[in-house]
């Protein structure tokens, strides 16, 4: 009896932190504290920090959501954190100056190295599969949903290059306004969005065709648009505008502007929750991330993170 | 003819759905004045990313080097754009002869040079008024400051100049200056207006750089030329070494846009 009891106690330390702690958070990489903040999903406090590692900025998780990556420009490195103890699990060596990536259906993560002009494939454990010559300061990558296509921005070739997978090879290269930052596929994954940093602009790009098929204004000279993210509806585009201090809400197919939401200063990063009822923006100079309900595309809450918040990831699946 | 062209095998590496031969645009620069300044190592800079961009377009760009006491004998026929480090009396009498072709001034600050608005001039580097006039906003504020008026500087990090600083010392052992950004700037906005527009005459790229331009020159706003053919730039200001203000100065320039320094207006 006494022995079966021991057994169960035991049991159950084994599987309670796995449950307990399989909550949903979302984490922020911290570009000049050089942590990540985590938040309660449900609170939206935060509820944890951990020290990373010298300028990181990329995050992204598993297609499980079993492991968080995080690029840790100034190390070289992407380290891997396990988003439900919060452990580091790894690290691995991930070319020169990784600053943002995005991670393939198969599990495979591609990174741009912005000081390298090339764009690199890694799996999972650490092992180079590919290396891509693109253009300078390489930055934005984005994956088709059907993982046949990835996008990588050249911020100083001001060029999207449409490499196509698992080949590995560049298909088309596609110019675009000055400093394109940052795409967007649809979930067709025909049709791609990204933006234009100094030439502040979104573009509609037309993937098979190579060809911009049209061109949107993000408005004011002080607008300089960083992350795009798309509705679930895919109707609506929603662009960080940097130094405009807002998120310009614009009509997917016109690439009207529709609204302007303010935030805090600076804001580059944004991403949207499973369900798309929110959106959660990082505020570079004000050291806060945003969240926005977007039924009635206002700010519910601000949330004071650390230094210079750059990358958001929503882990809630 | 402003262009040459050649056939060439197009890098497979880049291109690999096409195998036949592709062709390729060549554009030709050309370097005027003294082979150690600093400009030039700006210059080889702004090819090596020019051609960077070229090799996934098919135009690839060139440099020849013409020495100040050369000049009058040499064809400059053949060249896209002139890249001058030349005083005001040598820019001035080249930019005459050469009509229609963008000249470069990545040295000049003769604020002269910028009320005569030579046509085909275009100043890269700030003149004599546009740092006058930065130090001066920061004297509103600082009133003992004794701060220098720079067009770059090697600690620069914001809006990717970290990048561009750190890729410049990596190639060059050598740290940005006003200079060697002024040389970088003027191949890489002519090289993107020929990659934009797929125009490759002089002609009609002097009249692109000069309406329509919109360039990353990694200091911030889309940078653009005032009717003087001077480029519209923030102004760094350093003492001992360190960055202390950008102008225009918040809350003192007026207006609060790069107009508030240098020369705005032709002199008739």
């Amino acid at each position: 009896m006494n022995f079966l009891w021991i057994r169960l106690i035991a049991i159950a330390f084994v599987l309670l932190p796995l449950t307990s702690n399989a909550k949903d958070r979302i984490f922020v990489t911290n570009e000049r504290s050089n942590n990540i903040s985590v938040i309660d999903a449900k609170t939206l406090i935060v509820e944890n920090i951990i020290d990373v590692g010298d300028r990181p900025r990329g995050i992204g998780l598993s297609p499980d959501s079993n492991e968080l990556y995080v690029a840790v420009s100034e190390e070289n490195k992407i380290v891997v954190i396990d988003p439900d103890s919060l452990k580091i699990l790894r690290d691995f060596e991930a070319g020169s100056d990784p600053e943002t990536f995005a991670v393939h259906p198969n599990g495979n993560i591609y990174i741009s190295n912005e000081d390298d002009a090339k764009a690199t494939v890694f799996d999972p454990t650490g092992k180079q599969i590919a290396e891509i010559k693109v253009g300078l300061e390489p930055e934005g990558v984005a994956i088709s949903p059907d993982g046949k296509r990835v996008i990588v921005t050249s911020e100083s070739t001001n060029m999207l290059h449409v490499i196509k997978t698992p080949e590995n090879i560049i298909e088309s290269n596609i110019l675009v306004g000055s400093r394109p930052r940052s795409a967007v596929f649809t979930k067709t994954g025909n049709i791609a969005y990204a933006t234009a940093e100094i030439s502040g602009e979104v573009v509609k790009v037309d993937i098979n065709k190579a060809k911009i098929i049209k061109t949107g204004s993000t408005g004011d000279a002080k607008s300089k648009p960083k992350d795009v993210i798309l509705s679930k509806d895919e109707k609506i585009i929603y662009v960080a505008g940097g130094r405009a201090n807002k998120v310009i809400v614009m009509d997917a197919n016109s690439l009207e502007i529709i609204k302007g939401i303010p935030v805090g200063k600076r804001v580059w990063g944004l991403a949207m929750s499973s369900d798309g009822q929110r959106i959660f923006t990082t505020n570079g100079v004000s050291g806060t991330v945003s969240v926005i309900d977007t039924n009635k595309n206002e700010v519910i809450k601000t949330i004071e993170v650390g230094k210079f918040p750059w990358g958001v990831v929503v882990k809630d699946k | 003819m402003y262009v040459k062209k050649s056939i060439c095998l197009v890098l497979m590496l880049f291109l690999p759905s096409i195998t036949t031969a592709a062709e390729v645009i060549e554009i030709d620069f050309v370097y005027v004045g003294d082979t150690n300044h600093s400009s030039l190592l700006g210059i080889k800079q702004g090819i090596d990313e020019s051609n960077l961009q070229g090799q996934f377009l098919n135009q690839k760009y060139n440099l020849d080097f013409v020495s100040s006491n050369e000049i009058d004998e040499y064809d400059f026929s053949k060249y896209i754009a002139v890249l001058a480090s030349l005083n005001t009396q040598q820019l001035t009498t080249l930019a005459k002869q050469l009509t229609n072709k963008p000249v470069f001034n990545l040295t000049d600050e003769n604020n002269e040079l910028r009320l005569n608005c030579i046509p085909n001039i275009l100043h890269i580097t700030p003149s004599n008024k546009m740092k006058s006039d930065a130090l001066e906003q920061l004297q509103v504020k600082k009133p003992d400051s004794n701060a220098k008026p720079q067009s770059w500087h090697y600690s620069f990090v914001k809006f990717a100049a970290r990048d561009l600083n750190k890729r410049f010392k990596k190639n060059y052992q050598e740290k940005m200056n006003d200079h060697s950004w002024a040389g970088w700037a003027a191949v890489k906005m002519t090289s993107d207006t020929v990659a934009r527009t797929q125009i490759s005459s002089s002609k009609e790229i002097l009249k692109y750089l000069k309406n329509k331009l919109s360039f990353d020159g990694q200091k911030g706003s889309d940078m653009n030329f005032r009717v003087t053919g001077q480029l519209r730039q923030l102004i760094l200001l350093v003492e001992n070494d360190k960055i202390v203000a950008e102008a225009p100065i918040r809350g003192v320039a007026k207006p609060n846009t790069l107009d508030s320094l240098g020369i705005l207006e032709c002199e008739n």
